[in-house]
């Protein structure tokens, strides 16, 4: 027997307005897990990119510590250069020196120089132009002074002259323009 | 007064409290701290990122300045890595000299382990001084670091001096951090 015209349909818990409820609630709960993943992912790049700045910083204080370091022996190369070059000036300067030193009347046959000192052999027409003309210039750049005479046939004198100066004094103004020699005998 | 709510409704209010418990529990406890973690790590990324441009930028400066250095020292630093060669330096020099013999190039040492230095004796006849002065100017423009040593010899020898001295020749160590 039937006690109603229509059908009877199916009661459901989710009705029209939990659905409804759901839907907005699904909406919020995905919304929340989005942002987290947003933030993880986010959390997983910085730590990347921290990790490649690192490297490339790693990199780069390696580069620099190596260009530093061909600085260092390019700037090395150039004050040693520079040392040699200066030192080679200030021999042909001494030489120069030595030339112009000695007078027209006298003639050398040989002149020997030396770290400390300068050996001059030659040919005189008498003591006196050799006293006066060269070694009195050359007393005033060593300390140490010897001539020795030889009596020649036509009247003439040969002569050698030994001059030296002090150690302290050749350490004091050739060895500190010469350093580099210093530093190859203090190896040795 | 008597409220009277549906059995409907009651799911509803005990759903939406659990979603909202849910919510407030979710954002304090892993959402807040998770944003603030986030911010601490942008602003360390900025923080690098700015560390890792001043190291760029100084990279790069130092970078112009040893090309500037590599450039403007090219003679010596070619100098200091070239192997001496007598033949060549008698063929360079023989202009000033009219005759010129070189001994072979004897070992002596070695300078902070960075610079080898030779030593060779040199022999030749000149017809004044003023070759050998051109010949010491010559020699700071050499394909050589050659420091011209004591002693120095000259001798009359007829019409020409016979000059004898040694020469240092300057090389890179080759186990030394050479220039490249």
């Amino acid at each position: 027997m039937r006690y109603s015209y229509i059908k009877p349909r199916r009661k459901s818990i989710f009705t029209a307005e939990l659905q409804l409820l759901f839907v907005f609630f699904g909406i919020t709960v995905f919304m929340l897990f989005l942002t987290y993943a947003f933030l993880l992912f986010k959390d997983y790049r910085f730590s990347q990119d921290v990790k490649d700045i690192d490297t490339k910083r790693v990199a780069l204080n390696i580069n620099i510590a190596n260009m530093k370091k061909q600085i260092t022996f390019i700037e090395k190369e150039n004050l040693l250069s520079e040392r040699i070059y200066t030192q080679n000036m200030v021999l042909k300067d001494s030489i120069t020196n030595l030339f112009d030193l000695v007078p027209q009347r006298i003639t050398l046959s040989e002149a020997k120089l030396l770290k400390n000192g300068l050996i001059l052999y030659g040919i005189t027409p008498n003591k006196d132009i050799y006293n006066f003309m060269l070694q009195a210039p050359l007393r005033s750049i060593f300390h140490k002074t010897y001539s020795s005479f030889y009596p020649l046939k036509n009247g003439w004198f040969r002569f050698v002259s030994t001059n030296y100066i002090d150690d302290n004094e050749v350490d004091d103004e050739i060895d500190n323009i010469l350093n580099t020699d210093d530093e190859v005998k203090n190896e040795s | 007064m008597k409220v009277s709510m549906s059995r409907q409704n009651i799911y509803l209010l005990v759903l939406s409290t659990l979603f909202l418990i849910f919510v407030l529990l979710f954002s304090f406890l892993v959402l807040i701290p998770k944003g603030k973690q986030y911010r601490e790590q942008r602003n360390n990324l900025r923080e690098k990122n700015r560390e890792l441009q001043q190291y760029e930028n100084f990279n790069s400066d130092t970078f112009k300045l040893l090309k500037k250095l590599q450039s403007d020292n090219r003679h010596i630093i070619t100098a200091f890595k070239t192997d001496f060669n007598p033949q060549r330096f008698e063929k360079e020099n023989k202009n000033f000299f009219s005759s010129l013999v070189i001994s072979k190039k004897v070992y002596i040492n070695k300078i902070e382990d960075e610079f080898s230095v030779y030593e060779v004796n040199t022999t030749s006849h000149i017809s004044s001084p003023k070759s050998f002065y051109n010949f010491l100017d010559s020699i700071n423009k050499s394909d050589w670091v050659i420091k011209v040593n004591f002693p120095i010899n000259f001798k009359r020898d007829g019409d020409m001096i016979r000059s004898s001295f040694t020469m240092r020749v300057y090389k890179v160590a080759k186990d030394s951090n050479s220039s490249k």
